[in-house]
């Protein structure tokens, strides 16, 4: 064996000749590592590839030295612990500090975080180990038993068991689940006394299958986990007692530390030391770099250095081989590399977000796959992880809901993660919006562990002022309307169950603040409106609570939810129909409930731009149902070919493209939005965003009429007048007043028709003449009718004014007609109605009848009638018309003119039916005949 | 100032100018919501709570002293932008940088009234001093320049900068009309004959207002 001697670097200072308990720790990544001394005050965080070049970051928030580190699974937090007796919580890497998670009463000796971060377990000269949940740092548990100060804690990289020993050398064993001693090793390693500098270690091997604790024979004895018989015990040439132990990440090799001054490498296969280091100082802490073949130490006066490639080329190196289906230990940071990572936040999140869980990697499928058969692996790795797994499994589908997870990841794109319109993501330490509408807004944000949330009007004057609220539950989903705003968060584990809230902004009682816990499900998303409160929950369950708290209904949803949202007394929820296509389109269906009718009123697939998300639903002021998807069209729902999506606006024809636009809400005719600079997908709460306007555009097709802001309008005008007469109709049949909508509807038409003139024009213009005569039928007031063909006279196109003015004809007999049958009951109608009735048979016939009418000038009973009828009509309006028509002058338009007039002559009258001929036949050859006969 | 030698030529008081530079267009965005305004200058609004909206500056300051709404900083109104001006201003033989016409009446009121709707106020209000300072400094050494003619010609001076040196300005040109009479050796009606072109020449300057 050679003997290299390792250059070590001064890290903390540690004063005269005392010996100090100096820890390091790597993160999973190898970026960075921490050290810390109990002589210092401060915590080093040091770039793991230049350590000497960059200068550490130093975080300095305890009063006395530090002596303990741990880092969570994934290096996102660090805990540290020290002899000013608190135990403080920072983010990691940056070394934000957190919160003071917990205090003791005397100095902290040792930390650790077990495998999901979910728990911290502290333990020092105080009575009992608490064991600390990390999210709310509440207290789960003080586990009681040493008789003296706790120097050593491992969590079983499964997380069910911790092991723990004192300085008197005496190792117990906790099961986590029930609080129990499951072993207790009286007197198994060396009694250290009341020495702050030297600690006993135990460490739990990367398998979890072993456990290695320090023995009194200046050796490291293993325990079998099971039944805490000692296995083995690895002797040899340590002098003294060992005073630390580490696990290399694949569990094949073991380092220890003497009291000797002296670092030994250990094979564990052949039960024998293969490499020895010996130092000026006694090394009080190690930790193997996490992917490469190096360990790092550092001794008692607070020097460090990194022994690289200490397993001999030879053999396996310690990062080859890394077990790698159980569950790992998660505060020994060295096990780690990201593979692992990935597997544990997956497998083992039944109490942390499952978002995770919505992006399982390939192996993990497979994996679960096998479970939820029900298949007892056979794999070897299986035989002690499987157990406890499968329980997880079945916890969490208890609380979550969903299909099947081997579907859900059969295919590359997942289904879309439930969320409330309105909300923006959670960011640490940032405020995010829980809900924003039309209305107001709630913000949340996390404060010294504690969420502060605030509820905001935008009409500060009109809304009722509501005090903020610290939430001690974490709320992540909130609804907020005129009369109250609903809170809900996730489960996080048992002890912390999903929890609903309503706060209501007036009521004639007090207190009338209700909240409800969900036992084995999970609210998913929430929706209030007026006078009552919806909640979806991980079951597909949707409940239904009035505004006093009252569980008023409670339905069973056909898919997992993604959305839902409330106005008035509807209420629309968006669902899941199936697993996301392989083309990665979402399937989803809606629906619209009336809760006070308990009725369904619309219901239908969702409409989504292929590739997109839903990412906001919504009612319009109106109440039309509308969606937005990631790719920027907004949608409403119409009930136009028996109920069908319209896009009425795209993202992508609006000409700023640097800009997403974040949704509020919308009116018939225009989008509230955030508009938010490109990359930024949503809104910052800080400065207060202020709404843009933007008007609907269709995606339409680029015509060649280059008129296409007025086709927009057009197609837009056709579908709110479509609207209004619908709502018209349906308040008709509810027998209510419908005068203000029938005049907003006739309001509409003017715009229309306005709108179609325009276009007439811009058709005229490009020559398109077919399209001009289409558009003159779907004019609805004489009037505008009158000024088309004025417009078309006035731009010289005689033929197209000849067709207009055949159009109008047509249009006022058939008005004519409508108006006859209608008014059956009319006794000074009755001799004309008979023959009305049949009249569209004698327009058939009229072709035949024109050569005869003209020839002998004889008027026929049917044109009689029409005559009478036309004329009749018309009277009435005859004297407002009549200035419109003296500006027209043109001879064709005249003719028309003369139908209108009693007092017409026959001759007239047939030219007016020669034109009827002409239409049929549709030929313009006709015109220099009609001239003649004026 | 010079034109302060004797205050009661000033066209102006400062307030007076102020008054008027009320008048400019600001945009608010309204907490309340409220049917349009009809005006004799035009009608404002409707107010939509967080929908921004343009109102006279005098109505601003009114919403806002009740509340009622938060200023948007106008575009120039901000760091980067009045750190470029400054530095143009600051670069010898420069031209005046073109600032809205009020731009010291709007800056003022908004320093005054919308303290927290201004990001880096102190920053902000310091560096409108700086350029108030400078260009004052510029226009006296402008009139300085004056040489024996009977019109001046200065872009982009704002209101209350014109406002400071209109009577001086006057009275020297009609001082330097005066010297060049007898050396342009001519009658009294060319005296009048001239003066008129003079009272043009101060058309130009007045379509700076509509800025």
């Amino acid at each position: 064996m050679k003997s290299r001697t390792l250059k070590l670097r001064e890290a903390h200072k540690v004063g005269g000749s005392a010996a100090a308990f100096c820890s390091i720790l790597w993160d999973h990544k190898a970026e960075h590592f921490v050290t810390s001394s109990s002589s210092d005050l401060s915590i080093f965080v040091h770039d793991g590839l230049s350590p000497s070049s960059s200068p550490p970051t130093i975080l300095r928030h305890h009063q006395d030295g530090v002596t303990a580190l741990a880092l969570s699974h994934d290096s996102s937090f660090l805990a540290s612990g020290s002899i000013d007796h608190c135990v403080k919580l920072y983010k990691f890497p940056s070394g934000e500090f957190q919160t003071n998670i917990t205090r003791f009463t005397l100095p902290i000796r040792v930390l650790a975080f077990n495998g999901s971060g979910s728990l911290l377990a502290a333990a020092g000269d105080d009575e009992g180990i608490k064991l600390i949940n990390t999210i709310d740092g509440s207290i789960v548990r003080v586990l009681k038993g040493h008789k003296g100060p706790v120097t050593g804690l491992d969590f079983n990289p499964n997380g069910e068991l911790l092991a723990s020993l004192d300085s008197n050398g005496t190792v117990l064993c906790w099961e986590l689940q029930s609080g129990i001693l499951s072993h207790t090793l009286k007197g198994v390693a060396p009694d250290t006394g009341f020495s702050t500098s030297v600690v006993n270690i135990l460490r739990w091997s990367p398998d979890g299958r072993i456990l290695a604790v320090p023995g009194l024979r200046n050796d490291v004895v293993m325990y079998d986990r099971f039944t805490g018989e000692k296995l083995f015990a690895l002797r040899g040439d340590h002098l003294e007692p060992i005073c630390y132990i580490t696990w290399a990440p694949n569990g094949k090799y073991i380092a220890t530390s003497g009291l000797d001054k002296q670092v030994l490498l250990w094979d564990l296969d052949k039960k024998q030391d293969i490499d020895r280091q010996k130092f000026e100082e006694r090394i009080c802490c190690m930790a193997w770099k996490p992917n490469s073949n190096a360990l790092s130490v550092i001794d008692v006066r607070g020097k460090y250095g990194i022994w690289e490639s200490l397993v001999p080329s030879s053999m396996v190196a310690p990062t080859v081989g890394i077990p790698d289906i159980l569950p790992k230990r998660r505060n020994e940071i060295l096990t780690f590399d990201e593979e692992m990572e990935e597997e544990l936040s997956a497998s083992l999140n039944d109490d942390s977000d499952d978002r995770e869980s919505h992006q399982p990697s390939r192996k993990r499928i497979r994996r679960n796959t096998v479970i939820d058969d029900d298949v007892v692996p056979d794999e070897e790795f299986y035989d002690e992880g499987t157990s406890y797994r499968k329980k997880s499994y079945k916890e969490k589908h208890g609380v979550r809901s969903g299909l099947p997870r081997s579907i859900a990841g059969s295919t590359k794109y997942k289904m879309q993660k439930p969320f409330q319109p309105g909300a923006t993501p959670a960011e640490q330490g940032k405020k995010t919006f829980l809900c924003y509408n039309m209305l107001g807004c709630i913000t949340t944000i996390e404060h010294e562990g504690n969420y502060r949330i605030e509820t905001d009007f935008h009409d500060t004057g009109r809304g009722p002022r509501v005090s903020s609220m610290i939430d001690i539950y974490g709320f992540t989903m909130a609804s907020i309307n005129e009369s109250g705003c609903i809170f809900a968060n996730p489960s996080k584990g048992e002890k912390n169950m999903s929890v609903l809230m309503y706060r209501p902004f007036r009521s004639w009682a007090s207190n009338s603040e209700w909240t409800m816990r969900f036992e084995g499900e999970e609210v998913k998303v929430v929706a209030n409106g007026s006078g009552w409160v919806a909640a979806i929950t991980s079951l597909n369950l949707l409940h239904i609570f009035s505004e006093g708290g009252l569980q008023k209904h409670i339905i069973s949803l056909d898919g997992p939810v993604v959305t839902a949202t409330g106005c008035k007394d509807q209420l629309a929820v968006v669902t899941h129909v199936s697993d996301c296509l392989p083309s990665n389109e979402q399937v989803m269906e809606f629906r619209v409930l009336n809760i006070c009718n308990m009725t369904q009123q619309l219901n239908g697939r969702v409409a989504l731009t292929p590739g997109s998300r839903l990412t906001w639903i919504g009612f319009s002021d109106e109440g039309s149902f509308s969606t937005y998807d990631s790719e920027g069209v907004l949608r409403v729902f119409t009930s136009q070919y028996g109920g069908s999506w319209i896009p009425v606006f795209s993202a992508t024809k609006e000409k700023k493209q640097k800009e997403n636009y974040w949704v509020v809400g919308l009116n018939t005719t225009s989008l509230y939005c955030i508009a938010c600079k490109h990359p930024e997908v949503f809104p910052q709460v800080t400065p207060k965003p202020i709404l843009t306007i933007l008007n609907f555009s269709l995606p339409l097709a680029s015509s060649d009429l280059g008129a296409a802001s007025l086709e927009n309008e057009f197609i837009l005008t056709q579908l709110r007048l479509y609207e209004t007469q619908r709502r018209v109709d349906d308040m008709a049949l509810a027998e209510m007043d419908t005068i203000a909508l029938e005049n907003e509807a006739f309001d509409m038409e003017v715009s229309q028709d306005k709108c179609i003139l325009r276009l007439i024009s811009s058709c005229c213009n490009s020559k398109s003449f077919v399209r001009a005569g289409e558009l003159m039928r779907l004019l609805s007031l004489e009037k505008s009718m009158r000024a088309a063909i004025t417009l078309v006279t006035k731009l010289k196109l005689p033929f197209l004014a000849e067709k207009f003015c055949s159009i109008l004809e047509e249009k006022l007999l058939e008005e004519a007609n409508v108006a006859t049958t209608n008014q059956l009951h009319n006794p000074s109608r009755e001799a004309v109605k008979s023959k009305v009735q049949n009249f569209p048979a004698p327009i058939q016939s009229h072709t035949e009848e024109i050569p005869k009418a003209s020839s002998a000038p004889k008027p026929s009973a049917a044109t009689l009638v029409r005559k009478a009828k036309v004329s009749g009509l018309n009277l009435g309006k005859e004297q407002i018309k009549r200035d419109e028509t003296d500006d027209v002058k043109k001879g064709e338009v005249k003719k028309l003119n003369s139908i209108k007039n009693p007092m017409n002559s026959v001759n007239n009258e047939d030219t007016g039916l020669r034109k009827e001929a002409n239409q049929e036949d549709a030929r313009r050859s006709s015109n220099p005949f009609l001239k003649s006969t004026v | 100032m010079a034109g302060q030698t004797d205050p009661h030529i000033s066209l102006f008081s400062p307030e007076e100018v102020e008054f008027m530079g009320e008048d400019e267009l600001v945009e608010i965005v309204p907490n309340m919501n409220m049917e349009p305004l009809n005006f004799i200058a035009g009608d404002f609004g409707r107010f939509v709570p967080q929908i921004p909206t343009q109102v006279p500056l005098w109505l601003a300051v009114a919403l806002k002293r009740r509340g009622k709404c938060t200023f948007r900083p106008p575009q120039w109104l901000s760091v980067d932008n009045l750190t470029q001006i400054l530095e143009a201003e600051r670069e010898p033989q420069s031209k005046f940088q073109p600032l809205p016409f009020s731009y010291v009446e709007i800056a003022r009121l908004l320093f005054d009234h919308a303290r927290d709707d201004i990001p880096d106020m102190y920053m902000v209000r310091s560096l409108v001093e700086d350029i108030r300072d400078v260009r004052l400094h510029k226009l006296e050494n402008n009139l300085g320049s004056f040489q024996g003619t009977s019109a001046v010609k200065m872009d982009n001076v704002s209101a209350m900068e014109v406002n400071l040196v209109r009577p001086f300005a006057r009275r020297a040109l009609e001082a330097f009309y005066k010297h060049d009479k007898p050396e342009a050796d001519t009658a009294d009606r060319d005296t009048r004959s001239s003066r008129q072109p003079r009272e043009a020449n101060n058309e130009p300057r007045r379509p700076l207002r509509q800025r």
